[in-house]
């Protein structure tokens, strides 16, 4: 250490820490003051230049440069080579689509949820095991933290002002958790979206929610799924007919699943299938108009007029499904082998392209 | 908010209707287009959850400031 720094007195610490308040940079929890040179060694982990932008948010005006996401991330408390994490958790999140449509900005009030797979989780310490959702492992607590300040920070997006969200989640905090890649039966989720084997990615989902399914009752492959699609087809999560849904599977539910011969595409089906009220319920709470069609994008064609007037048709006694097709249900495994406990994650109505996802190049 | 904005800069007369509730994050919206004192027809919140008779009540509130800013005239 040098001379100066060595001077430096608990004082001059927290005068750093009130000073982040002060310039409006903080979640409402401290932050790691982001002196130059702390900063300097995230950029070290990445090729990209300083001043590159990785996305324009067109409607606020206002771009992350690569150092304003190292800023960032250094506030957030992660370690430097988590930076590359940080980076392609961006990208994912902007692939997705939701912040281009708003959806950082909505009434809603989601957030990304980030999914890490790949080699990179062990070394970087990502936590993919008990208490995945909770707290205790900084790679995940930071990172998903990171996320949420460059929101804030570098794109402007700040609750009582363009960020119109009625309640929001505790989940815009920070949200980030791994795949339990070695106690899953299935591939994992990087690989069932087209990346190979053995990359590192992150992945995005935008969520309002996790809602935990506690069944350890039965061994009954169907009976389980039945009871995570009673949560998947939740009445209060919808915005719109159809939407996503996020299905993080404890490691227990995964395996006795597999176990019964059920790979991951035929939990999705059995997913899209039974995820839904009838139209009775949904009439009975003011949601009747809930059984109409809305197309898979958003904008004005996404109005079906006909299936609209035929409404008043569906028998109260009908099912009317909540997701459109087993695409869109995300299926990750995480959590302890220790219950079984599974968790939805609810998204918005009018599913975007699909769950974002990104590379780590680190 | 953006949208009308944009609209207005392109030469296209334009007016926006806001609830009440709504207001902090326009009136964000707008200093962030660079039209800070741009003016807007509000009205009362909620709006999404009334019935036909409820809309065309703050139809009936929302037209006449619409009209004056379509006329540059104070909402």
């Amino acid at each position: 250490m040098t001379e100066q720094q060595t001077a430096l007195t608990a004082e001059d610490l927290v005068a750093a820490i009130e000073q982040c308040f002060e310039n409006g940079w903080t979640d409402g929890l401290p932050v790691v003051p982001p002196i130059p040179s702390l900063v300097n060694r995230f950029l070290e982990h990445t090729d990209h230049s300083p001043t590159d932008v990785i996305w324009t948010m067109k409607q606020v005006k206002r771009g992350c440069t690569v150092q304003a996401a190292a800023i960032n991330a250094a506030m957030a408390g992660c370690k430097p080579e988590h930076f590359p994490v940080v980076l392609a958790a961006l990208e994912a999140t902007v692939d997705e689509g939701w912040p281009g449509l708003g959806g950082w900005q909505s009434t809603t009030g989601g957030g990304p949820l980030l999914i890490v797979n790949g080699p990179v989780r062990e070394p970087l310490g990502f936590n993919a095991k008990g208490n995945v959702f909770g707290p205790g492992f900084r790679a995940n607590a930071t990172v998903g933290r990171a996320m949420r300040l460059i929101i804030m920070n570098a794109y402007g997006v700040k609750p009582h002002a363009l960020d119109q969200a009625t309640q929001g989640f505790p989940g815009k905090f920070s949200l980030c958790i791994a795949e339990n890649e070695e106690e899953s039966p299935w591939e994992p989720l990087s690989v069932t979206l087209g990346h190979d084997a053995g990359v590192s990615t992150v992945s995005a989902l935008h969520t309002r929610s996790t809602e935990h399914i506690d069944n350890r009752n039965t061994g009954d492959p169907a009976s389980i799924l039945n009871d995570i699609a009673d949560t998947c087809g939740r009445i209060g999560a919808m915005t719109r007919r159809f939407r996503r849904v996020g299905v993080v599977i404890g490691p227990e539910h995964a395996q006795l699943l597999a176990k019964h011969g059920m790979s991951k595409q035929d939990v999705r089906e059995h997913l899209a299938e039974h995820s839904g009220r009838t139209a009775g319920a949904l009439r009975a709470a003011g949601r009747g108009e809930m059984a109409a069609v809305f197309q898979n994008t958003p904008g004005v064609s996404a109005f079906d007029e006909e299936s609209v007037s035929g409404i008043d048709q569906v028998a109260d006694d009908d099912l009317v499904t909540s997701v459109r097709t087993p695409d869109d249900v995300i299926v990750v495994v995480a959590g302890a082998a220790n219950a079984g406990i599974s968790t939805v994650v609810q998204t918005l109505g009018f599913p975007t392209k699909t769950i974002g996802t990104a590379v780590i190049r680190s | 908010m953006a949208d009308v904005i944009l609209m207005e800069k392109r030469g296209i007369p334009s007016a926006a209707i806001c609830t009440d509730a709504l207001k902090m994050s326009a009136d964000a919206m707008a200093v962030i287009q660079g039209a800070p004192d741009y003016r807007y027809a509000v009205v009362p919140h909620p709006v999404s959850s009334l019935d036909a008779d409820g809309i065309a009540a703050v139809a009936q509130l929302a037209a006449p400031q619409v009209m004056n800013i379509l006329r540059g005239e104070a909402p």
